[in-house]
């Protein structure tokens, strides 16, 4: 195994270590094949979830956030992370205290409470992010990294909302990842892996979870979920991939939810991107805890290894 | 206090120094002028008039013309002043003469706009006073004054003061100069040779002058040629443009150059020297062949050599829906009917010049570019425009979803000349379209920094047109028109608008959020906000039309710098003045036709055209054009000979020559701008230029610098 090229403050968030901590084990696994090493953040808090937070009280939401961001500041690292929320809460918050002294400024004081400083001498990058920008890895080198193509398997993409959008606060350095209403550069990285990507209905609508909307009003977020899984039902895939926890939450537990409440079961696996590269890369579906999800990843599996 | 004080001091410092060195440099400017211009004028002792003008309420409604005035009479040199309610009218002239005269100034000052509107009118009135025309300096006291500090009275009043004391400054040191007539070469160019290059070209052929048609692709015609009808009429579009294309193929004081570029521009009004770069095309015109000693050869357009042509290639033509060989003519109406050779993607096989046989041996698959020399006295730009690239909006999914479609696609797809022979299909399983969507705007009127800000203009009444053609086609057929205003604002435009609401079309008011596609059926949901209904609108279609926008010509940059004409912000050629003078431009003797100088439905940019031609043919008939004397001049005694002005100069006016046995640098009037990049560099001070002196501009520096303290 070469020594990696980069390294990167690794801020898991939430929901991927406490639901599906194969996102983190194949994270740190498969990212580690392609040269970029991810270090633990330690002492890192919520980031904090920019809907339950940001809606509520934006100071603290600033303050939590440059909390993380300090840490990785202490860590001299970048930081990389794997949830589109994290991303909204941790890349926007330190994009804004770069540009806003007065903000800076009263985040400063509270962090002075605990003896902090935010400097704003990190960068923030999603995972997905980093496998598609050739400057970290890129499509080619995932392609050569995988020793057991999905070959066969249809999957579809759920891009999320925080990574890619709002469009005019977003800043990534390939053009491609710009394009928010098409794009197509997760389906790249998909078609890297051997497997088939496939294009849905209304491909960039929202899960349903995000913003508060599932812990506020379950029936209208399974509703729109149900929504897109009627989408990917007509044009019939084998999986659904993601690139946020939560999203994942939403479409695998959802699925539950939804036959308790709709009486409508689809049975659609669902794997963050991570997981379909730890098994492309050869790691076995009991290292990514595939048998913790709610939908069971069995029929899928079963097509591609 | 203290230091208030001081500074008071210092000023009384300065001003005797000042005072002290008046003369001194007076004399120096005496000295400094060349010897060639009398320098008798500016010894005798200076009366300067000074002119206020009111301008209505535009300037006296902003500041205290009294004020000004009384200020005015103790400037020194100033003999005479006056204010009047429109110093541009006749009794406001005339003012002016009657003060020349009777109080024997030598200079006049006249207080207003800007020199770019009325400078000509004040230097007539000078003139008819009796003094050299260029004793009149303007000081611009409305667009850099009074409009601008329309509510600050006091700060206009002083700066109005300033600025008349700068102007009297310079005034008292102005010289007689004398414009240089120069013959105008009795030819003219047009560049491109769509619609509006076309009238033009036949408007300047038929009065008579020899006029150079330009254009870079192999068949005159343009974007018009393209389209299927035109609105509101109906006409179709290649049935009234084809006599003129035959027109412009005849006239006899034509010279029609197709596939070729303007390459190099050097020269003047009145005498253009323009090199053409005549594209390699591979097939010879009947002349060529001629030339060549090839009796009754070259192509006659018989398309032998197409169909044996191995190549296949996308015809640009039809926006790439059908296909064209490496030899090809784009449609049939070309004209020059001859055909041409596409070098990229030509194989040199030889098939072509086999089938073309030995009469005509009309192909040379060897054939170079040919630079040309031609001298004109005018020209005309009409280079057109190109469709916006609508993939650029992401959210319709244009090139990316197969039955967006751009309306140009449109126009050739419903045309029966077209790829279709006129049914309108979809793209994805070329079935008729029932549901057919237009959306309007697309990439125009768009701050996002992604599309365009401006309005394309002729957008809303071509989709206007879309929608009647499809009713007309096809039966039982529904269109959406997804628009933000529909501006029909020519003449029998609003009727055709209620003509197509009468035809069934339905009109809902809202930017189209996204296009998104069903992949199974490739049917497309367009997604929008009724705004006049309140209410969000997921509308299931088959086709969607986007009215891209427009913008300028990929090559415009590079031909409107050759010619020296700027652009306005969006990239658009810019006019020299938008409501008087709008097909002028900055650059005399060069005119703007068409939509290359802003978006234009067909009948303005033949009345564009028009306009250009006639503004292009007045300097030719007149047959001499007086130069501005703003040149440099060079003062021998001075002048070291070190050259160095030479490389500065941006239009090559400068060389060095043999004098009395030493080198000295020699300036061609004609050739000089005025421009002063020599004259503020000489080492030695040796370069006079003229109306713009160094004396001249110290004593506008010192006049504004040493305050009213004189």
């Amino acid at each position: 195994m070469s020594e990696a090229k980069h390294k990167f403050a690794f801020y898991l968030g939430c929901i991927a270590p406490n639901r599906y901590p194969g996102c983190e084990s194949a994270s740190i696994k498969a990212m580690k094949k392609l040269g970029v090493e991810l270090v633990p953040l330690k002492g890192a808090s919520c980031c904090p979830a920019p809907g339950a937070f940001g809606s509520i009280d934006l100071n603290v939401f600033y303050a939590m956030a440059a909390r993380n961001l300090v840490l990785a500041e202490q860590m001299k690292m970048d930081i990389a992370l794997l949830c589109n929320g994290c991303y909204k809460s941790i890349w926007e918050v330190n994009h804004k205290l770069k540009h806003n002294q007065d903000l800076r400024d009263g985040v400063n004081e509270v962090l002075k409470e605990i003896d902090m400083e935010y400097k704003g001498t990190i960068n923030v990058y999603h995972t997905a992010e980093l496998l598609y920008n050739e400057k970290f890895i890129g499509v080619e080198k995932v392609r050569s990294s995988v020793t057991n193509p999905l070959t066969g398997a249809r999957i579809a993409v759920h891009y999320g909302c925080h990574l890619t959008k709002p469009h005019k606060d977003r800043e990534f350095e390939n053009d491609v990842m710009l394009n928010t209403e098409h794009p197509s550069w997760m389906e790249e990285l998909v078609a890297a892996l051997g497997a088939t990507p496939v294009e849905y209905r209304n491909k960039m609508q929202c899960c349903g979870a995000g913003g508060g909307v599932r812990g506020y009003d379950i029936v209208h977020a399974l509703d729109i979920a149900n929504e897109k899984l009627i989408n990917l039902k007509n044009v019939g895939v084998d999986a659904l991939t993601d690139i946020c926890p939560f999203c994942q939450l939403q479409f695998d537990r959802g699925q539950i939810e939804i036959k308790e409440k709709f009486g409508v079961s689809y049975d659609l696996p669902v794997l963050h991107y991570a997981e379909l590269l730890g098994l492309a890369q050869g790691m076995s579906p009991q290292d990514l805890g595939l048998d913790l999800h709610a939908i069971s990843c069995e029929p899928f599996l079963q097509k591609v290894l | 206090m203290a230091e208030k004080k001081k500074s008071t001091t210092k000023k009384t410092e300065s001003k005797k120094e000042t005072k002290h060195e008046a003369p001194a440099k007076q004399e120096a400017a005496q000295k400094a002028a060349p010897s060639g211009v009398s320098t008798t004028k500016t010894q005798e002792k200076a009366r300067i008039g000074v002119f206020i003008c009111h301008c209505g309420t535009n300037i006296a409604g902003s500041m205290d013309i009294n004020a000004v005035q009384d200020y005015a009479k103790t400037i020194p040199n100033v003999a005479y002043v006056d204010n009047y309610k429109y110093m541009c009218s006749m009794p406001g002239q005339a003012v002016i003469n009657k003060a020349i005269k009777d109080n024997k100034l030598t200079g006049v000052v006249v207080a207003a706009c800007s020199p770019r509107l009325h400078e000509p009118t004040f230097r007539t009135a000078t003139k008819e006073g009796g003094l050299n025309q260029f004793r009149f300096e303007m000081a611009n006291i409305r667009e850099q004054n009074s409009w601008v500090h329309m509510h600050d009275q006091e700060g206009s009043t002083e700066k109005a003061k300033d600025a008349i004391r700068i102007a009297v400054a310079k005034a008292g040191l102005l010289q007689d100069l004398f414009p240089k007539a120069v013959p105008v070469e009795h030819a003219a160019m047009v560049v491109g040779a769509g619609v509006a290059g076309m009238q033009a070209a036949l408007d300047l052929a038929n009065a008579g002058i020899k006029t150079y048609l330009i254009e870079s692709q192999p068949t005159i015609g343009g974007r018009m040629s393209q389209l299927d009808k035109t609105f509101p009429t109906l006409d179709c579009s290649q049935c009234i443009l084809t006599p003129k294309m035959v027109d412009v193929g005849r006239a006899a004081n034509i010279e029609l150059m197709t596939y070729s570029e303007v390459d190099a521009v050097e020269g003047y009004i009145g005498n253009f020297d323009v090199t053409v770069r005549k594209k390699a095309r591979g097939v010879l015109t009947p002349a060529e062949a001629e030339a060549r000693g090839i009796v009754g050869g070259g192509c006659n357009g018989c398309g032998d050599c197409e169909p044996v042509c191995p190549v296949v290639k996308p015809n640009e033509f039809e926006v790439g829906m059908k296909p064209r060989k490496a030899i090809y003519i784009s449609h049939p109406q070309v004209v020059p009917l001859i055909y041409t050779i596409d070098w990229n993607s030509c194989i040199k096989c030889g098939l072509c010049v086999t089938a073309c046989g030995p009469e005509k041996k009309a192909i040379d698959l060897e054939a170079k570019d040919e630079l040309v020399k031609v001298k004109v006295g005018t020209a005309i730009l009409a280079t057109g425009y190109d469709m916006f690239p609508v993939e650029k909006k992401t959210e319709w999914g244009y090139k990316k979803y197969e039955n967006v479609i751009s309306s140009l696609e449109f126009e050739r797809l419903i045309c029966a000349s077209g790829p279709t022979s006129g049914h309108l299909v979809r793209p994805s399983d070329g079935e008729t379209p029932k549901r057919v969507a237009f959306v309007l705007c697309a990439g125009s009127r768009d701050n996002t920094g992604n599309g365009k800000p401006y309005c394309s203009r002729f957008c809303c009444m071509y989709s206007l047109k879309h929608a009647h053609q499809i009713y007309e086609k096809i039966p039982g057929v529904q269109a959406y028109l997804f628009y933000m205003d529909i501006r029909s604002f020519g003449k029998m435009y609003e009727e055709f608008y209620y003509r197509i609401q009468d035809e069934g079309a339905k009109f809902i008011r809202g930017r189209v959020a996204n296009i998104l596609e069903d992949p199974v059926t490739k049917n497309l949901h367009v997604h929008t906000d009724d705004t006049l209904l309140n209410r969000p609108v997921d509308m299931e279609v088959d086709l969607v039309v986007l009215a891209a926008a427009v913008q300028p010509k990929e090559d415009t940059n590079r031909t409107r710098k050759l010619f020296g004409v700027s652009c306005s912000m969006d990239g658009w050629l810019l006019e020299a003045h938008p409501k008087l003078n709008p097909c002028g431009t900055t650059t005399a003797g060069v005119f703007l036709a068409g939509v290359c100088q802003g978006p234009k439905d067909i009948p303005d940019t033949v009345a564009s055209a028009e306009g250009a031609a006639s503004a292009a043919s007045i300097p030719i008939h007149k047959g001499e054009v007086e130069l501005e004397p703003y040149f440099a001049t060079c003062i021998e005694e001075r002048c070291a000979g070190c050259g160095m002005c030479i490389n500065l100069c941006p239009y090559s006016a400068l060389a060095l020559v043999e004098k009395d046995g030493r080198q000295v640098m020699q300036v061609t009037e004609a050739k000089c701008k005025g421009c002063g990049t020599c004259g503020g560099f000489c080492p030695g001070g040796a370069i006079w230029m003229n109306h713009f002196a160094t004396p001249q501009i110290v004593a506008q520096i010192d006049a504004f610098l040493l305050g009213g303290e004189q």
